[in-house]
């Protein structure tokens, strides 16, 4: 079978078009601050059988032909995007990472798969008419799937999301990201094993043999040959050009790995995934290298793919509204108790819990390949796919929102703030004023007075806290729960020694939970930032009203 | 852990490093104005005790003031017993710069009184007989109290050391990044943002360093990204620090930790400089 020059033109203008539409798409999604996969899977939908196909029929099946050698090119490419995102997402994964956060990744992790993959394997098995299933033998498989399509979670969405929200690099971010990487490799895993156990080209081996070869190669892989690449790694980068050298290593091991999980009948995705795990564990590749990678697979293989499944269903025709409706509700409901109740294990407080449930709830890309594999091999019907794809639609752009929600509550100096904890002064020592504002602070939060007073004073003697442009923050680490801040706009300048020699007149006094250091340099930095315009800091001095002075310190 | 160490323990085998160790272990004797105890693994007969006074002798130290301690079984094992049941706050033990790889497994003496000792453990990297004070100290931190602690005991060492500046490290890393930065769409790659990451960690780390009021010393900070223990030990290495202060946590080390190291490990695996391991 040979492309005719006919069939090159088709396949180059078609590819050329979903390109054109996903960057599109993609750009405008990301516009209104949502994952750029969302409006590419919407760019998908445009240009298949669901828009373009059912209103210029003619023209669609002439660019994207559904079976000449146009496709089969096409879905050679779209395979090795597959390929390729898996091994990206192999990439990100880091061990020590999840390692590090030990329980409370596990926890949450674990229990991220445990709950939804029971909600789904429930439904799934007792109810299969629910979910469209009608040919029992396949009732355990089909079960299995549904309990794993709704355990998964998609790394990329969730570490975009909280780069969105600015808490990729806080403690809470970090769990998440550990989280999802557990949830990550014992979702592939067990994806791995059903489809071993539904035989699909399995090369003639056995359920058992391909389960042994799969552990066993798991194993090796991240046991053994991660320790080998770490060790290759240095002399590839150094002897090789950069990043032609260390790329072309990627990419022949990620294939390699495909290949063996292929032919052991777990799909090659597997192989590609572990190989990724194994060389983005070593601590030689550097983040450009991962970014060169992830820059052309996710501007150019990625979106082929995710356009490619918008074209392989009609979403209108094959929406069936129950099936849509059970899935969504059980994957939003699994999810977010599941790794909500983990994480509300493992120490976190009610919010951050359910934030770290909501972010753990985007499907995004691992769902929709999930999905299509199982669709292309006859284990769910076309309306349970399209079902599968609107959840992943769902779950990735409702996360961010919800997130931003529960962690709306979180300690940063606007939220902390009260116009009932700011006063109009006129004191001329610094201990008189931090005197008022440890009396102000203290009845409000029912503390001793005395021991605020002297724990304050005690640093202030200690250091001096007078930062610059009239600010001064006395503060100290006491046993409250939560930070509190009081305020004192004093009309003359008192002397907290401050680096510029000027008097401050502005004067917080910032209170944090003993065991919380972390907060109360964050806080401490919140301030300091505030105040780094003097002429700005300037107009603050003339606030009216605590009110007034809230609003205008919120315009720093 | 307090401030200073009130007895001292040297493993003291008969290695070519055997009489340098001694006259460092002497050393920070004098400094401390502590206690030493020698431990010795190995059977006790005349011609090893004989030995053993012939190195005390040579490294200055009064034979009668010092107690030695034979230790009998595996030698890691002696040791770690022998310093446990004399209530030893700091182990000294000197450390081969780099051992084999076969070795890492079988687990080396040294290696295996870093991950298990109660006590505090230095483990001095080229011990010299002609012993000299640390003067450039490097402590990291990640601004638990833990590690608040382990500033200020790092700061008394120097101060005591004369020692001409301390650096404070504090490693952030975010793993996923360049799938983030990509995926946010927006015209940063991640080296900007870990850049703007690293600015943001100065400023904090900046102010953690000025609540500890650490005067009479030069204090540098520095802010590192990359996979904890790594980053730090590679600048370490390379910043030519003579002793690097961290904070050993009381937990044993599991298989799991060798296959997937935490940051201790790193440093442990390839030792970076003289490492003070407080506990």
């Amino acid at each position: 079978m040979q492309l005719t020059s006919q069939n090159i033109i088709t396949f180059l203008l078609s590819i050329s078009l979903m390109l054109f539409f996903a960057k599109l798409l993609g750009e405008l999604f990301n516009k209104i601050g949502q994952p750029a996969v969302v409006g590419e899977i919407v760019a998908g939908i445009i240009l298949g059988p669901t828009v373009f196909g059912s209103l210029l029929p003619y023209a669609f099946n002439w660019l994207f032909p559904q079976n000449n050698e146009v496709k089969v090119a096409l879905d050679g490419i779209v395979n090795l995007a597959v390929i390729l995102l898996l091994l990206v997402s192999g990439l990100e994964v880091d061990l020590s990472v999840v390692m590090k956060e030990g329980k409370t990744a596990f926890l949450t992790g674990a229990m991220g798969i445990i709950v939804p993959f029971s909600l789904g394997f429930t439904a799934a098995y007792f109810f299969p008419n629910l979910l469209g299933i009608k040919d029992d033998s396949m009732k355990l498989a089909f079960a299995l799937f549904m309990g794993i399509a709704l355990s998964i979670s998609a790394l990329p969405v969730i570490v975009k999301t909280l780069m969105d929200l600015g808490i990729f690099k806080t403690e809470i971010g970090f769990i998440i990201v550990a989280a999802a990487m557990f949830n990550d490799i014992v979702g592939w895993l067990i994806f791995s094993v059903i489809l071993g156990m539904i035989g699909v080209n399995n090369h003639g081996l056995n359920f058992q043999q391909t389960l042994i070869y799969l552990i066993a190669f798991t194993l090796f892989v991240l046991v053994i040959f991660r320790k080998i690449i770490n060790k290759v790694l240095p002399w590839i980068q150094k002897n090789l050009n950069f990043p032609g050298g260390v790329l072309n290593f990627i990419l022949i091991l990620g294939f390699l790995s495909a290949a063996f999980t292929e032919y052991i009948g777990v799909h090659a995705i597997f192989g590609s995934f572990i190989m990724g795990i194994a060389i983005g564990d070593s601590v030689h590749i550097k983040e450009k290298t991962k970014e060169i990678i992830q820059q052309f697979i996710t501007n150019i293989f990625a979106p082929l793919f995710f356009v490619s499944i918008g074209l392989t269903v009609n979403f209108i025709t094959n929406f069936n509204f129950l099936i849509v409706a059970v899935i969504l509700i059980f994957a939003f409901f699994g999810k977010v108790i599941g790794c909500g109740i983990g994480a509300r294990f493992a120490g976190l407080n009610k919010n951050d819990s359910l934030a770290v449930g909501f972010g753990m709830n985007s499907r995004g890309a691992m769902e929709i390949i999930l999905g299509i594999l199982a669709f292309q091999y006859g284990l769910i019907h076309a309306d349970v796919f399209v079902a599968l794809v609107i959840m992943a639609l769902i779950t990735s752009v409702s996360s961010a929102p919800f997130m931003k929600y529960f962690l709306k509550e979180r300690e940063n100096l606007l939220n902390i703030l009260s116009p009932n904890l700011i006063l109009f002064t006129n004191f001329a020592g610094k201990n008189e004023v931090i005197g008022e504002l440890v009396s102000l602070i203290s009845k409000n939060l029912k503390l001793s007075t005395e021991k605020i007073y002297n724990e304050v004073i005690e640093r202030e003697n200690s250091i001096p806290t007078g930062i610059a442009n009239y600010l001064a923050i006395p503060h100290a680490r006491v046993d409250i729960s939560k930070p509190a801040v009081a305020i004192a706009l004093n009309k003359e300048g008192i002397n907290f020694e401050a680096s510029d020699g000027t008097l401050s007149r502005i004067i917080f006094l910032l209170l944090t939970p003993k065991n919380k250091n972390e907060l109360q340099l964050k806080l401490l930095v919140d301030i300091v930032n505030k105040f780094k315009d003097k002429q700005k800091v300037e107009e603050l001095l003339h606030s009216l009203n605590p009110a007034d002075f809230i609003s205008k310190l919120k315009q720093l | 852990m307090n401030f200073p160490f009130k007895k001292l323990g040297l493993a003291l085998t008969f290695s070519p490093t055997g009489l340098a160790l001694l006259i460092e272990a002497k050393r920070l004797k004098e400094l401390f104005n502590s206690e030493l105890v020698l431990i010795h693994s190995g059977k006790k007969d005349d011609e090893a005790e004989k030995k053993l006074y012939e190195m005390i002798n040579n490294s200055g130290l009064e034979k009668s003031a010092t107690e030695i301690i034979w230790g009998y079984g595996s030698p890691a094992s002696a040791i770690l017993k022998a310093a446990e049941s004399a209530n030893i706050d700091l182990l000294i033990a000197g450390a081969l710069e780099k051992e084999p790889v076969l070795k890492y497994y079988l687990g080396s003496v040294a290696r295996k009184i870093m991950r298990e000792a109660s006590s505090s453990v230095l483990i001095l990297k080229s011990p010299s007989e002609n012993a000299s004070d640390f003067k450039k100290f490097c402590v990291s931190t990640d601004y638990s109290q833990e590690s608040e602690a382990v500033i200020k005991f790092t700061y008394q060492f120097a101060l005591m050391e004369k020692a001409n500046e301390i650096i404070v490290l504090r490693d952030i890393y975010t793993p996923g990044l360049s799938s983030a930065a990509i995926e946010s769409g927006a015209p940063t790659n991640s080296d900007e943002v870990i850049s703007t990451y690293q600015i943001e960690e100065e400023e904090k780390l900046n102010m953690f360093v000025n609540e500890l009021n650490l005067k009479g010393i030069q204090v540098v900070i520095k802010c590192l990204y990359g996979r904890e223990g790594w980053v730090e030990g590679n600048f370490v290495r390379k910043n030519n620090i003579d002793l690097f202060v961290v904070n050993g946590r009381a937990k044993k080390f599991y298989f799991l930790d060798k296959l997937f190291p935490n940051e201790l490990e790193f440093f442990i695996k390839n030792l970076p400089s003289n490492l003070l391991i407080l506990r």
